[in-house]
């Protein structure tokens, strides 16, 4: 009832409050894109990250100079592998492609699947013992064995995310997909836990991981392997002198765990520098909202001695402020949520709806706050206007 | 006349210092973060160490491969063939800085692991890049004829290789287990100049790939320096036909490189490809983002100012009373407003100046130094005024429409 | 109906201290007309706005309705004020961003009454002082006397024992204020009003029942 009169006295104000709306609108915009943006981040981060990689190095190295016969080549890499895997300090010792987690290469593919084609798929072609060195844990199927090279339909192993995809609650083990073409079918041996390859902030997406054969051999340029415990620095120029011997060419040691940072800070220092530029914008809006309201106080005070005269109490009227700048927040948010929904309903970037909706739901929150803190002390202040006073200013 | 207004405007803003710090605060931050940006594209985009000479240069960063019937695409980085092959025959083309993508590898010394970036370059690389040599002197042909493992380290290398040892010209620095003596050291390279930051500078004859093979696509890139201002356009058009005698790869059908000014080469690698410079995009993108910033304060702003004037409608009453038109009224009230963006500005700067002080001091970039110069003061400047007079106009038409009869009635 | 005692009210500011009424003692029966005369600063307003409640005074006893109303809380002192007083002002106080229907209906929405209600009463009012007729339109699209007439309607909505009218016909000609007076008068006749008017015109005092004179905050008359 008080409501309706309130929203009577704002309508016929729409002109004057017409700046007062748009800031808000404004500032809601620009609350939920940055709310998108942690509530993303947030839900990827409190995923699980799906594998270990604080003790790995990774060890990337030219081959432009190793030989180009492939059986020399097999032999030369079963050497390499059998001397890295006798050092006391390795425990686990993988060949693997270049888009390995924390890498800044990514490759992708797409698959088929009873008709439907799942696009983009991340591709990772993996050595024998890379479950190993990586400890990801396998959900159902299993991992490759040696027999794997020879059998007549490729096998390959699907993360969860591709398997809900594909096969939602159903099982996925031993089921025939096709390849980017679809003119070769593969078959799912395995399913694994999803692993954050991209950070700790950015989710696993489909991932299908093939089994690294001789062929590859003649690309492959990156070693990754698990040290124990007692590996420092003093191992790390030993294994360095001995990959530069082994190579006679250039070779890099990286250690995961700086990788990681490195790739965290990329989603982070954006992030940090956008969250500061919108909480001044904010911190701005706050103060302008703050004085309009204070100032308008003075502008009403007729209004509202006279409010206080017929019946009025200090109470109520600082409510009716307070409800008044709440009713505008609300006419601002109905036409920004209209822009808002339209996200989750285009589903825009890919991002899931549940994103955008959480972030609207915190952005409304976030400006209701951020109304009600800016109207409670002008709303304070109008309470203590002498009706007596104000009546007789004229 | 304006010494008036002036007086007016301090009065007016001391009146009400709720108001007035609030303009001042929106208009301040506002500003630093113009400014810092200003000053980081600045740094980006402007002529710096060791690149000093980008008005006489094009940069050449890119091959491109196109199969337009299959829709396929091959980008990289350039051969050195390419560039001794092809671009050295360019008549307009003085010198010619070639060097590799900066190639990580890794020095143990004392137990401690430095990562090294190096880049291979040609002898005329010293000649159009101006490094700045805080001892010895870089290789010249002979040493890139003899292949000599020589290398010109940077500062920040010398320190974490060498410690504090004073002279280390003659000493041998170990990189891919390969022994490098060391014949200059450069003053360091902001990582903001990417293609010609590294930490050691090495022959490129000594590279353990063939540089001589007959490939358009490579790991280097180069700086093509024009005997003036003048011939660049020139080069850059000579460039382009070199372009069309070109042999065009097996599978494919097209084949795009290019000489560009610096602003077009960075542009190119964001937003462009082979066939478009990605100009008109960055800096639509660019300017559209900025708009979206400036919205929200222009709108505080704007609403404050609304406020104030609706504030002094008696005052403004009276002076109409008293002979003023609407159009002193306006001018006197932008005028106002300017003195009040321009002590925001000044608050501005000396904000900005704060936030690259830490900037610079947390090395978020690796070795950039950003530095308050003439070009951000005057963009700064712009800004200002524009965001003053934008600011201004609205409220100032409000208030040229205010009734007089009213203005004295309402209090 | 309305019984001051020794009234007493003292302005304080930092450095100077006002008597703005000295020891008024007044009895207005229920269904009196009274008007208020007296100079500039003479302390009429304030003796009206403390009638009002609206202003509490230094020193004395009122009672209104024969209820000690000296320890009410500010809750209960603006319902009172709700439901027994209705205010009529020299600057007819209305809100221009509100429609003349909606600016009468504002005392009924402090009691809870319903829309319909209040609508009801409103038209009511607003029929009682003849302007049935401007029901949508804007306070600023009217003349004083009409918006004076809205006041009243205002101040009458609610039903209130007591009206106090502050210089009603102060911003008024003498034709419009001659009609805003004969409206309070029927008012008081006819529905037994208590009005208590401050003017600064001896013929519209002459008109009520009983005219009291203040000079310099006391009762001279």
């Amino acid at each position: 009832m008080m409501f309706r009169h309130l929203f009577k006295l704002i309508w016929n104000k729409r002109k004057q409050n017409f700046l007062f709306l748009s800031e808000i609108l404004v500032s809601f915009m620009v609350i939920f894109a940055v709310f998108s943006f942690l509530t993303f981040y947030y839900q990827n981060y409190s995923k699980p990250l799906g594998f270990d990689y604080k003790k790995v190095w990774s060890i990337s190295y030219d081959n432009g100079l190793l030989t180009k016969n492939r059986d020399s080549l097999n032999i030369f890499y079963d050497n390499l592998y059998k001397s890295l895997k006798a050092m006391p300090q390795i425990e686990e010792v993988t060949y693997t492609g270049a888009n390995f987690p924390y890498s800044n290469s990514t490759m992708s593919t797409g698959l088929n699947s009873n008709g439907k084609k799942f696009n983009p798929v991340n591709s990772y072609v993996v050595g024998a013992d890379y479950q190993k060195v990586w400890n990801i844990k396998l959900v159902a199927g299993r991992w490759f064995l040696p027999e794997d090279a020879v059998t007549k339909n490729k096998n390959f192993i699907i993360n969860e995310t591709l398997k809900k995809q594909m096969f939602g609650e159903g099982d996925a083990i031993g089921k025939l997909i096709g390849d980017y073409d679809d003119k070769e079918k593969m078959k799912i041996i395995g399913v694994v836990q999803d692993i954050k390859a991209n950070g700790d902030f950015w989710p696993a997406g489909n991932a299908m991981f093939t089994r690294l054969d001789t062929g590859y051999f003649r690309n492959n340029s990156h070693i990754l392997v698990k040290v124990r415990d007692g590996a420092d620095a003093t191992f790390e120029s030993q294994l360095y002198k001995f990959m530069t011997n082994t190579m006679k060419n250039s070779v890099e040691i990286q250690h995961l765990s700086e990788m990681r940072d490195a790739k965290n800070e990329v989603t982070i220092i954006p992030m940090v520098i956008f969250i500061i530029i919108a909480s001044f914008l904010i911190i701005n809006v706050a103060l302008g909202l703050f004085g309009v309201l204070w100032y308008n106080i003075n502008k009403r005070r007729s209004e509202i001695g006279l409010r206080r005269a017929i019946g009025a109490s200090g109470s109520s009227v600082s409510l009716q402020l307070v409800m008044e700048a709440m009713i505008l927040a609300t006419m601002s948010l109905m036409v920004g949520c209209f822009f808002a929904i339209q996200f989750p309903l285009l589903s825009v970037f890919n991002i899931p709806a549940s994103v955008y909706i959480v972030a609207m739901l915190l952005s409304i929150l976030f400006i209701y706050l951020l109304v009600f803190a800016c109207s409670l002390y002008p709303g304070k202040q109008a309470a203590g206007i002498h009706p007596a006073i104000a009546l007789h200013e004229e | 006349m304006l010494k008036n207004y002036f007086k007016i405007a301090i009065a007016v803003l001391k009146r009400r210092k709720f108001f007035t710090f609030v303009s001042l605060f929106g208009i301040s931050f506002t500003l630093t973060i113009l400014m810092v940006t200003t000053a980081f594209m600045d740094k980006v985009l402007s002529p710096d160490y060791p690149d000093l000479k980008r008005e006489r240069s094009l940069y050449v960063s890119s091959m491109e491969y196109k199969n337009t019937k299959e829709g396929w695409m091959n980008r990289s980085d350039v051969s050195y063939y390419f560039f001794s092959h092809y671009v050295s025959t360019l008549k307009n083309v003085d010198k010619m800085a070639i060097s590799s993508n900066p190639k990580a590898s890794n020095a143990y010394v004392n137990n401690k692991k430095i990562v090294i970036a190096y880049k291979y370059t040609n002898a005329d690389y010293w000649n159009v890049l101006e490094y700045r040599f805080l001892a010895g002197k870089p290789f010249s042909q002979k040493e890139i004829d003899n292949a000599d493992k020589v290398a010109v380290i940077s500062e920040e290398t010398r320190k974490a290789y060498f410690g504090d040892a004073s002279n280390v010209i003659g000493r041998y620095i170990s990189a891919d287990n390969v022994n490098y003596r060391v014949i200059g050291v450069v003053a360091n390279v902001s990582k903001t100049v990417n293609s010609l930051s590294g930490d050691m500078y090495l022959p490129y004859t000594v590279s353990t790939s063939d540089y001589n093979k007959p490939d358009l696509m490579g790991p280097y890139n180069a700086v093509l320096l024009a005997k003036s201002k003048a011939d660049v356009p020139k080069m850059q058009k000579e460039f382009q036909q070199m372009m069309r005698r070109v042999p065009i790869p097996k599978d494919f059908d097209r084949v795009y490189s290019n000489a560009d000014p610096f602003f077009s080469s960075m542009t190119r690698r964001i937003a462009g490809d082979g066939a478009n410079n990605g100009k008109t995009r960055v800096v639509t993108i660019m300017s559209i983002f900025v708009l979206l910033f400036l919205l929200l304060p222009t709108i505080n702003l704007v609403n404050i100012n609304v406020t104030r004037i609706m504030e002094r409608s008696s005052e403004i009453g009276v002076r109409k009373a008293f002979g003023a038109s609407s159009k002193t009224l306006v001018y006197q009230f932008i005028v106002e407003n300017m003195i009040l963006t321009f002590l925001g500005g000044i608050i501005g700067i000396i904000l900005s100046l704060l936030a690259i002080y830490l900037i610079n001091g947390a090395n978020v970039i690796s070795n950039m130094r950003l530095s308050m110069n003439l070009t951000v003061l005057f963009y700064s400047f712009i800004a200002c005024v524009f965001f003053g007079l934008i600011s201004g106009v609205y409220p100032a038409w409000r208030m040229s429409k205010l009734n007089v009869v009213k203005a004295l009635k309402a209090q | 109906m309305i019984r001051l005692q020794n009234i007493k009210k003292v302005y304080r500011t930092d450095t100077v201290e006002t008597l703005a009424i000295n020891g008024i003692n007044l009895d207005i029966a229920k269904g009196e007309f009274l008007s208020i005369m007296g100079p500039s600063g003479c302390g009429k307003s304030t003796l009206l706005n403390i009638m009002g409640l609206l202003d509490e005074p230094s020193k004395g006893n009122i009672q209104i309705d024969s209820q000690d109303i000296s320890s009410y809380s500010d809750q209960k002192l603006a319902k009172f004020r709700n439901e027994k007083l209705g205010f009529i002002f020299q600057s007819y106080h209305l809100i221009n961003d509100l429609q003349v229907l909606d600016n009468v209906e504002l005392p009924l929405l402090y009691r809870n009454s319903s829309a319909k209600e209040r609508k009801r009463l409103a038209t009511e009012a607003l029929e009682k002082v003849g302007l049935s007729n401007r029901l949508k339109h804007f306070p600023t699209q009217l003349s004083g006397g009409q918006r004076q007439r809205v006041a009243i309607a205002r101040a009458i909505v609610g039903n209130p024992q007591i009206i106090l009218a502050d210089e009603p016909t102060g911003n008024l000609d003498s034709a419009m204020g001659n009609e805003i007076m004969d409206i309070l008068i029927n008012l008081n006749k006819n529905e037994g009003t208590t009005i208590v008017m401050v003017t600064h015109d001896e013929n519209m005092a002459h008109k009520t029942h009983r005219l009291v004179r203040l000079f310099d905050g006391s009762q001279v008359q």
